[in-house]
C-alpha cells in the first residue's frame, strides 16, 4: 500500500471499494491496529489528532469481521442479550439493555429469527444473512464511535443490504465515523456513501466523495455510460486483469497512470480529498514519493473516559460469562445425549464385564485390572471431547479477545467452573455404576474416597486438555499432543508396564503421571481393608489386602499423596492453562 | 437434433419442517410448524434460453431449483408437475434429465484440471474410446476456457491451486461432460467478485445458446447482465411475480406503474419492489398488499395467459417427443470402480502429507513403546510377562487407533464429493468408499512392516524370523479394523468429531471384551464370553500372545529355575498360554482364519452402512 492520505470526520461514512486484492482488508487491519495486514513501514493514523494507541482504538472501534464468531446454540436474542450484559456500561439498567436488545433486533430486521438458535456447520440455525446481520448486531450493540466493517453486505440480499448501508449510514450521523469494505456495491448503496476510496493494487485511484466520482473520471476521460453502475464501471476500470499476459501489462499501466494523476490532483488540499472545480491550479514541482501512509482519522469521537471505565469489570464479566457458557451447553440436546450415552454405555459395558455380586466374587487380578481400566477409561473420553470443543469456541475467543468485550480472567474462571456440572455428572455416570457392579469394596468411607479420586483423575485429564487446545494452534495437533501426553501417562501407570523396571526416563515422567497417582489411589482404597481368599489346590489361603499393594508396590506412598499430587497436577495443568491463554494468540486454523 | 421445447408446470406446495425453541421445553421443541414455500409457480422455457430466478433470501428460488430437479427429497412435499418435451417426467427420469450445479465446489484437490474432467467423463461414458474421451475433454475446457490452466492442481484450502472461479467452472465442466440438455446452477456466482462473476454468467449465456436450456439463481446480478437473459424470473414469498423477457418485465412493471429509473440496475429495482419489508407492521403491510397487486396484474397479463395456454397445448399434444437425457452410456459397475480407484489413487500420490500421515503414525506409536520401555528382559521378577502383555496390548490398541485418525482425517472430503457424484448418478456411494478401501491396503501394510520393523527388533520380541511375520500378520488386522470401523460409522454419523470419539471408545471396548488381557476370559460372564466371540481382538491377541509365549523361558529372580518361589507363577511361556488362553497353541490355523475373515466382513458392513446413507441422505 503506497501513498494513502486522507481525513474523515465524524459523522461520515467512508466506503473502501475496490476488486478482490486491492488492499482493502489491509487497510482495515492497519487502522484497526491489527499486525496480520503487515506493519506500518512509514505514516501514521490519527485519531482525534493523536497517534492511534491500541488502548484507544479498543475504546473507539468496533471492527465486524467477514466471518461470524458465535455461539452456536444459543438463540440470538440470548447472544445478544449476554454481549450487551458485557458491552453496556454498568448504569444501563436491566430493562434499559433489553430495550437496547430490542432496538438493535428490530434496527437489523432479525425479529423473525430472534428465538431461533444461530447454529453452525454442523446444526441447524439461522439463514447465512441473518447470522451475518447478528454480527453485526452484536457490535452495534454498545454504539461505537468508529464502526468498521469488512465487507458487511456480503452475503445478505439487495434488499437488506440496501437498509443495512442506510442503517450504517443514520449511525454515521448521529456524530459517528462509519468504515466500511465493500467490493461490489449495487448503486442505490453507493449512493448512500459520504466518501469513496477507490483502491486499485494498494494505490489511491479516487478518494473524494461519492456523487463527485463519476465527474471526477469524467474529467480525466473515463465517462461513465448510462445506464450502468458507476462503482461497477470504475471498480472495473481500475482493476488488474491478472487472466492474460497482455492484459496484465495493459491493465496494470492503466491503473498505474490513474493512481499518479489522482496524486497530481490533490495533493494541495489539504485533507486529500477530490473536490469539484479545482482543475486549474498549479501543481508545485515533484515531490518524493515515499511508502507514505498517512491517514489522519481527524474528528470529535467521543472517547468518554467515564463512560469506558463504568464498563462491568471482573466479577460482573465473569457472570455473565459463566451463564453464557451453561446456556450455550445445556441447550446442545445432542452433544448431551452423546456424551451421556457414551458414559452410560461404557459404564454398564465395563460394569457387567466384571460382575461382581453376589457368588462370583472379582479375583485379585480382575480386580487389579478394573481398577486400572476404571482410572484410566474415563479420562480418555474426556481428552477429546473437552479438545474438540474448545477448539470450535476458539475462534470466537480470539475474536472477542480482540475486541476487548472481557478479560482473559474472568473468561478463565467461568470457562473452567462452567464445566464443573458437566464434569460432576460425567464422573457418577462412569463410576459409580462400574463400583456397584462390580461389587468393589463395600464400605461408604472406600466408595467416597474412590469417588474423589476418579473425579481428580478425569479432572487431571480435562484441564491437561484444556492446557493443550489453548496452546497449540490446530485441532490436529491440539488432540495429538493430547493423546501424546495421555499415552505417555498410561504407560508409565503402573500396570501395562512395571514401574521398577523403567528406565530413568519414563520413571521420572511416571512422576507426573495422572493415571499412576490414580492406580496407586484406588488400590490402596480397594485393598486397605479387604481379605481375598485364593484357592490354590484344595487348600484356600487368605491374602490381606495389605500384602497384595505391597507386591505391586502401590503403597509407596500413603494414601493422602496420591489426592494431593492429584491435586497439584490438576492445578499445575490449570495455571499452564491460563498462561497459555494469556500470551498465546488464540487465533484458530481449523482444517476439518 | 434436439430441437423442442421444455415446459415446466408447477402447482406446487412445498413444505418444510422446523422446530422451534428449547429442547426442555417439550410442548414447543415439538411443536413442528409446516409452510408451504412455493405457490402457484409456472413457467416454460425453450431451448437456447438461459433464465435466471431473482429474490430476496427466503423467496423460494433455491427451493424451485430443486422441485424442478426432483430433489426435494423426504424435506417436504411437492405437488407439481415437470414436463420435459410435452411429456411428465418420472421420478426415476429426474436425475438423468438435469445437471445440477451446486453453489459449493466439491472437487479433488491434488488433481488437474484436466484430470479431474477426464475421470468425470470416463464415469459418465465409459464406452467411448480414451480418443473421444480426450476430445470430449478438450472441447469441454475450450468451452469454458479452461485450457490454460488444464494442467494445474485445482488446489484446496492448504494450498493454492487455481481460482475460485476457475474452480466453478471446473464444476460447472463436469456437468457439461455428460452433455446435459438442461443445466442447473444454484448461485453460481456468490463468492466471486464481480468480474469473474460477469464472466460466468455470460459462459452460461454462451452455453445455452447451443440448444441448452440454462436456469441459475442469482443473487444481485449486476446492470451488465441484464440484455443477456432471455427470461427473468422474480420470485417473493415462494410466488412467481413475473417472468418474461427483459424487455418485457420493464414494460410490465410501467405499466403496474413502477417505473425504472434510468440510473439504476433494474434487477436491484424490481426485487426490492416485490420484496416485504418486515421490520415494523405497517411496512409489512404496505409492501405485502404491493408484492399482491403486482401479482395480481401478472396474473392478469399476457404473458402468462400465453403461458398457461401453451402449457396446456403442449401437455395436450399428441406428437410426443423424445426426452432428451444426459448422454449416459453408463460403464459396468466394475469399471466404474476401477476409475473412481485410480482417480482416488492419483489424487493421493500427490498428497505428500497425507502419505507421510498414513506411512509414520503408527512408527510414532511405536516409537513410544520403545521409549517407555527399551527392552524387555526374561525374569519373571523383573515384568518379563506383565511388560510383554503390556506391549501386546499397546500394539492392539495403537494399530486400531492409527486407522481411525486416517479414515477421520482423509475420509470426509471423499465423502462428501461421493454424496454429490451420486446425486448426479456418476456412480453409488458404496462404490467410491470401496475404491478408497483397496486403495488403503498397500498404504496399511507397508505402515505396519515400518512400525514392526522398528519396534519388534528393538523392544526384543520373540526374534525368530517366521514369529515376526506372525507378527505382522496379526497386527494387520486390527489396524484395517481401525479404519473400517471407522468408514462404518463415517457412513451414518456425519461430524467427524463424533465418530473419533465413539470408534476409539468402541474399539477399547473390544479390547476390553476380546482380548483376555485386562479380564480373564473364563471368568467373565456368559453374554461377554459369547460377545468376545465377534471381535477381532480374541483372535489377534490370542495369536500375537502363542506367537511371542511358545516355548518361551523365564528366569525368576537369580539364574536358578528350579528354586521358584511363591511369585514366580510360571517358569515358562507355555504354562502362561495355558493359564491364560488354554489350548491356544492349537487353535492358531483358526484364529487367522477368523481374524481375516473379519476384514471381508466389516467391508461388507461398511457398504451397508452406505446404503443406509442413500436413504439418510436422500434429500
Amino acid at each position: 500500500m503506497t501513498n494513502l492520505n486522507l481525513k474523515v470526520t465524524s459523522g461520515q461514512m467512508l466506503a473502501v471499494i475496490g476488486n478482490s486484492g486491492c488492499g482493502r482488508t489491509t487497510l482495515l487491519d492497519i487502522i484497526t491496529c491489527k499486525d496480520e495486514g503487515g506493519k506500518i513501514k512509514s505514516g501514521q493514523i490519527l485519531i482525534n489528532g493523536k497517534l492511534t494507541t491500541k488502548q484507544i482504538v479498543k475504546k473507539s472501534v468496533a471492527h465486524v469481521l467477514q466471518d461470524d464468531q458465535l455461539l452456536p446454540h444459543l438463540t440470538v436474542r440470548e447472544t445478544l442479550l449476554f454481549i450487551a450484559k458485557l458491552r453496556l456500561p454498568r448504569s444501563y439498567s436491566e430493562q434499559q439493555r433489553q430495550k437496547r436488545v430490542e432496538d438493535v433486533i428490530a434496527e437489523l430486521r432479525l425479529r423473525q429469527c430472534a428465538n431461533t438458535r444461530v447454529g453452525n456447520a454442523y446444526t441447524r440455525g439461522v439463514s447465512g444473512g441473518e447470522r451475518r446481520r447478528v454480527s453485526i448486531a452484536v457490535q452495534l450493540l454498545w454504539n461505537p464511535g468508529i464502526l468498521i466493517l469488512d465487507e458487511p453486505t456480503s452475503g445478505l440480499d439487495s434488499f437488506t443490504a440496501h437498509n443495512l448501508v442506510i442503517t450504517l449510514s443514520r449511525l454515521a450521523r448521529g456524530n459517528r465515523l462509519v468504515l466500511l469494505s465493500i467490493h461490489q456495491p449495487r448503486s442505490d448503496i453507493f449512493q448512500l456513501f459520504d466518501l469513496v476510496l477507490l483502491l486499485s493494487s494498494g494505490a489511491t485511484t479516487y478518494s473524494g466523495t461519492a456523487k463527485d466520482m463519476v465527474q471526477y473520471f469524467s474529467s480525466i476521460g473515463y465517462p461513465c455510460p448510462r445506464y450502468s453502475n458507476p462503482a461497477d464501471f470504475y471498480v472495473d476500470l481500475t482493476s488488474v486483469n491478472y487472466r492474460t499476459k497482455e492484459e496484465e501489462t495493459e491493465t496494470l499501466e492503466r491503473t498505474g497512470s490513474l493512481a499518479e494523476t489522482f496524486r497530481e490532483k490533490v495533493k494541495d488540499f489539504d485533507d486529500f480529498l477530490w473536490k469539484v472545480n479545482d482543475g486549474n491550479r498549479e501543481l508545485p514541482p515533484g515531490e518524493t514519493r515515499a511508502n507514505v501512509h498517512t491517514t489522519p482519522l481527524e474528528k470529535g469521537i467521543k472517547i468518554d473516559a467515564n463512560e469506558v471505565d463504568e464498563l462491568p469489570k471482573g466479577l460482573h464479566q465473569f457472570a455473565v460469562l459463566l451463564n453464557r457458557h451453561v446456556s450455550n451447553d445445556f441447550r446442545d440436546l445432542s452433544t448431551l445425549l452423546i456424551h451421556g450415552i457414551e458414559a452410560v454405555l461404557m459404564a454398564l459395558l465395563i460394569g457387567f464385564l466384571y460382575y461382581g455380586q453376589g457368588e462370583n466374587q472379582l479375583s485379585i487380578q480382575d480386580t487389579i485390572a478394573l481398577l486400572f481400566m476404571k482410572g484410566s477409561l474415563t479420562p480418555f473420553a474426556v481428552v477429546l471431547d473437552v479438545v474438540a470443543k474448545c477448539h470450535s469456541e476458539r475462534a470466537m475467543l480470539f475474536h472477542e479477545l480482540e475486541d476487548g468485550l472481557y478479560s482473559i480472567t474472568p473468561y478463565f474462571f467461568a470457562k473452567v467452573i462452567g464445566e464443573l456440572p458437566e464434569h460432576i455428572a460425567f464422573v457418577v455416570f462412569y463410576s459409580v455404576p462400574i463400583y456397584w457392579l462390580a461389587n468393589l469394596n463395600p464400605g461408604v468411607d472406600n466408595f467416597f474416597l474412590n469417588f474423589l479420586l476418579m473425579w481428580l483423575v478425569v479432572y487431571c485429564s480435562r484441564s491437561m486438555a484444556l492446557w493443550m487446545s489453548a496452546l497449540l494452534p490446530t485441532l490436529q495437533i491440539s488432540s495429538f499432543m493430547s493423546n501424546a501426553i495421555y499415552t505417555a501417562s498410561y504407560l508409565t501407570g503402573g500396570f501395562i508396564i512395571r514401574l521398577d523396571t523403567l528406565w530413568a526416563v519414563p520413571y521420572w515422567i511416571s512422576f507426573v503421571s495422572f493415571l499412576r497417582w490414580g492406580f496407586a489411589g484406588l488400590m490402596q482404597v480397594q485393598f486397605i481393608d479387604l481379605t481375598y481368599q485364593v484357592q490354590v489346590g484344595n487348600f484356600s489361603i487368605n491374602i490381606p489386602g495389605k500384602q497384595i499393594i505391597q507386591n505391586l508396590e502401590s503403597d509407596t506412598y500413603p494414601l493422602y499423596a496420591s489426592y494431593l499430587v492429584l491435586i497439584g497436577i490438576s492445578a499445575g495443568f490449570l495455571v499452564l492453562y491460563y498462561l497459555s491463554l494469556r500470551f498465546i494468540k488464540q487465533k484458530s486454523s481449523q482444517e476439518w | 437434433m434436439f430441437n423442442g421445447s421444455d415446459a415446466f408446470y408447477y402447482s406446487s406446495c412445498s413444505s418444510l419442517c422446523e422446530r422451534v425453541g428449547p429442547w426442555w421445553d417439550m410442548q414447543s421443541y415439538y411443536n413442528k410448524w409446516t409452510r408451504q414455500i412455493l405457490r402457484d409457480v409456472s413457467f416454460y422455457m425453450k431451448s437456447g434460453q438461459i433464465m435466471a430466478i431473482l429474490g430476496n433470501s427466503g423467496s423460494g428460488k433455491t427451493t424451485l431449483l430443486d422441485a424442478i430437479s426432483g430433489r426435494i427429497g423426504h424435506k417436504g412435499t411437492l405437488l407439481g408437475e415437470v414436463y420435459v418435451n410435452g411429456s411428465q417426467l418420472k421420478k426415476e427420469q429426474f436425475q438423468d434429465c438435469f445437471s445440477y450445479v451446486l453453489q459449493h465446489d466439491n472437487l479433488l484437490p491434488y488433481l488437474t484440471v484436466r484430470e479431474t474432467l477426464t475421470y468425470t467423463a470416463m464415469l459418465a461414458l465409459q464406452k467411448h474410446s480414451k480418443e473421444a474421451i480426450r476430445k470430449k475433454v478438450d472441447s469441454v475446457m475450450a468451452e469454458l476456457s479452461l485450457t490454460h490452466v488444464a494442467d494445474t492442481v485445482i488446489g484446496g484450502r492448504i494450498f493454492n491451486g487455481i481460482s475460485s472461479g476457475e474452480r466453478r467452472r471446473v464444476s460447472i465442466a463436469a456437468q457439461l461432460i455428460q452433455d446435459p440438455k438442461i443445466i442447473l446452477l444454484d448461485e453460481p456466482t456468490t463468492g466471486l467478485d464481480s468480474m469473474t462473476a460477469n464472466h460466468i454468467v455470460l459462459l452460461l449465456s454462451q452455453l445455452a445458446r447451443k440448444d441448452r436450456i440454462v436456469i441459475i439463481s442469482i443473487h444481485q446480478p449486476r446492470s451488465e447482465l441484464f440484455k443477456i437473459f432471455d427470461r427473468i424470473a422474480i420470485m417473493s414469498c415462494g410466488e412467481l411475480i413475473f417472468c418474461g423477457n427483459p424487455q418485457e418485465m420493464i414494460s410490465f412493471f410501467d405499466d403496474c406503474g413502477y417505473e425504472c429509473p434510468e440510473h439504476s440496475n433494474p434487477f436491484d429495482f424490481f426485487v426490492d419492489l416485490t420484496s416485504v419489508d418486515t421490520r415494523t407492521k405497517e411496512r409489512e403491510v404496505e409492501t405485502y398488499s404491493r408484492v399482491h397487486a403486482i401479482v395480481g396484474a401478472y396474473r392478469d397479463c399476457e404473458q402468462f395467459q400465453s403461458t398457461l395456454e401453451y402449457i396446456d397445448s403442449s401437455k395436450k399434444s399428441k406428437e410426443q417427443q423424445k426426452i432428451p437425457f444426459k448422454r449416459r452410456e453408463t460403464p459396468s459397475e466394475i469399471c466404474k470402480l476401477v476409475v473412481l480407484f485410480r482417480r482416488i489413487v492419483r489424487n493421493l500420490s500427490r498428497n505428500k502429507i497425507g502419505i507421510f500421515m498414513r506411512l509414520s503414525q503408527n512408527l510414532v506409536f511405536g516409537l513410544f513403546i520403545v521409549l517407555f520401555l527399551i527392552r524387555l528382559n526374561n525374569d519373571v521378577l523383573k515384568g518379563a510377562v506383565q511388560d510383554r502383555i503390556g506391549v501386546i496390548y499397546q500394539c492392539l490398541g495403537g494399530a486400531s487407533y492409527t486407522g481411525l485418525l486416517n479414515a477421520v482425517a482423509l475420509f470426509p472430503a471423499l465423502r462428501a464429493i461421493s454424496d454429490q457424484e451420486s446425486k448426479d448418478g456418476l456412480y453409488q456411494k458404496w462404490q467410491m468408499l470401496l475404491a478408497y478401501i483397496i486403495h488403503i491396503l498397500p498404504f496399511s501394510i507397508l505402515s505396519i512392516v515400518i512400525f514392526g520393523a522398528v519396534m519388534y527388533w528393538t523392544v526384543g520380541l520373540n526374534p525368530e524370523i517366521t514369529r515376526f511375520g506372525c507378527f505382522l500378520a496379526a497386527i494387520l488386522v486390527p489396524h484395517l479394523m481401525g479404519e473400517l470401523l471407522t468408514l462404518a460409522v463415517l457412513g451414518i454419523v456425519n461430524n467427524p468429531t463424533i465418530v473419533n470419539a465413539g470408534v476409539a471408545l468402541l474399539t477399547i471396548a473390544g479390547i476390553l471384551v476380546g482380548s483376555g488381557v485386562l479380564r480373564s476370559l473364563q471368568e467373565m460372564p456368559q453374554v461377554f464370553q459369547f460377545i468376545s466371540y465377534v471381535t477381532y481382538q480374541r483372535y489377534s491377541c490370542e495369536l500375537l500372545v502363542v506367537n511371542e509365549f511358545y516355548d518361551l523361558q523365564f528366569t525368576c529372580g537369580g539364574e536358578n529355575i528350579t528354586n521358584a518361589n511363591v511369585q514366580c507363577l510360571f517358569t515358562n511361556g507355555n504354562d502362561f498360554i495355558e493359564n491364560s488362553y488354554p489350548g491356544a497353541t492349537s487353535r492358531i490355523t483358526f484364529d487367522f482364519l477368523m481374524l481375516y475373515a473379519f476384514v471381508p466382513a466389516m467391508i461388507i458392513g461398511c457398504i451397508i452402512s452406505f446404503k443406509i446413507r442413500d436413504i439418510l441422505v436422500h434429500r
